[in-house]
């Protein structure tokens, strides 16, 4: 038979070992945000470069007719323009410090997650719509230089793509985005919540 | 800034063992002890500009802990783990069992514990003042006194049914 004192004894003795410093906690915090951070930074870079690519088509190749320059036109600049949203959403998420302001930090989080459900909704149909009619007019001039089976396969390649962007890929980005966020939101909330009412 | 760093550091090199202490007395789980660690570290740095000195930072951070326990296991995200944490404990228990077999009979005695008498418990054990875990737990010092018999006794109780067998 044991009695009190020998199992408090016991549980003293017992040696715990803290795996991490106070330097590597707070790095450790740090490293889920950023990873959402270089997650919308990387967005954006694709979208930039996808900005120059078609932007160099100017430089590198000759077009004869208007409708040409008006689809690249129009393709740059709704790529522009959805770069721009994307940089103005990474803004609201990279300016704060969510150690150093957690509750700022937690409302642009979730105004982060509201702007990225709108991207990837009304948004996304205007976006799919002006590049489609953009691609449109560059393929008026181009596809008469291609062959008929050419033609047949840049037209389809470009159908599925789109078809593939706007259904699959984008339910699955939207979802684990969606998941992403509101894990974070919900780890602050649940930090917040308590500290004000230990 | 630096000057927070530094303070933050020294309050963590002094609470971390025993928080954690109280962690996983709390959950088992060394993984989960840790994930709550964090989370109350992490609040103690946000909100240390905030701690006025009334009382002392230890029963401070105490109550970050014990609140961050009891939100984790709750939280609905977590709900599936909390039915796991007995099978986490006693699958814990099998790994170290060798080593300490009495250790490991102790802990799979407190998650036999309603939630709040394994947090009240831990304190005990920790051989805080009464009187700073009553201002931890939220409960007047006599009814603690009268909780920390019963919880004392349940314990042991468990303790020695397990150890017989």
């Amino acid at each position: 038979m044991q009695a009190f004192d020998q199992i408090q004894e016991l549980w003293q003795k017992h040696e715990v070992e803290v795996k991490f410093s106070a330097d590597e906690m707070l790095q450790q915090a740090k490293k889920e945000v950023n990873g959402l951070k270089f997650k919308s930074a990387l967005n954006i870079i694709g979208m930039a470069i996808s900005f120059i690519a078609i932007a160099a088509l100017w430089i590198f190749f000759h077009f004869d007719s208007w409708t040409t320059h008006l689809g690249i036109s129009i393709t740059v600049i709704t790529i522009g323009v959805y770069t721009l949203i994307l940089y103005r959403d990474y803004r609201l998420i990279a300016q704060t410090d969510f150690t150093a302001h957690p509750q700022e930090y937690l409302n642009n989080l979730k105004t982060y997650q509201l702007n990225r459900y709108k991207l990837y909704n009304s948004l996304y149909w205007f976006y799919t719509i002006a590049l489609s009619t953009g691609t449109i007019f560059y393929f008026i001039e181009i596809l008469s230089y291609l062959s008929t089976i050419q033609k047949v396969i840049a037209i389809g390649f470009t159908f599925i793509w789109i078809l593939f962007c706007s259904t699959i890929l984008r339910k699955a980005v939207m979802e684990r985005e969606k998941e992403r966020i509101s894990l974070l939101i919900e780890k602050f909330e649940r930090i917040s919540n308590q500290i004000t009412a230990p | 800034m630096e000057q927070k760093d530094k303070l933050f550091k020294e309050i963590f090199d002094s609470n971390s063992k025993k928080i954690f202490h109280l962690c996983y007395g709390y959950t088992g789980d060394t993984d989960a002890a840790n994930d709550l660690l964090q989370e109350t570290f992490l609040k103690v740095w946000q909100n240390l500009d905030k701690f006025r000195n009334k009382s002392l930072i230890s029963t401070w951070i105490y109550r970050i802990a014990v609140n961050t326990c009891l939100t984790y296991l709750r939280s609905e995200k977590r709900q599936a783990k909390d039915e796991l944490t007995e099978n986490i404990i006693e699958n814990k228990i099998e790994e170290f069992s060798e080593k300490n077999e009495q250790v490991a009979l102790l802990y799979q005695c407190i998650s036999k514990l309603e939630e709040n008498d394994r947090l009240i418990i831990t304190m005990v054990l920790d051989e805080l003042p009464y009187h700073e875990i009553a201002d931890i737990s939220g409960i007047s010092e006599g009814n603690l006194r009268v909780k920390i018999h019963r919880i004392k006794q349940k314990l042991t109780e468990l303790y020695n049914q397990y150890a017989s067998v």
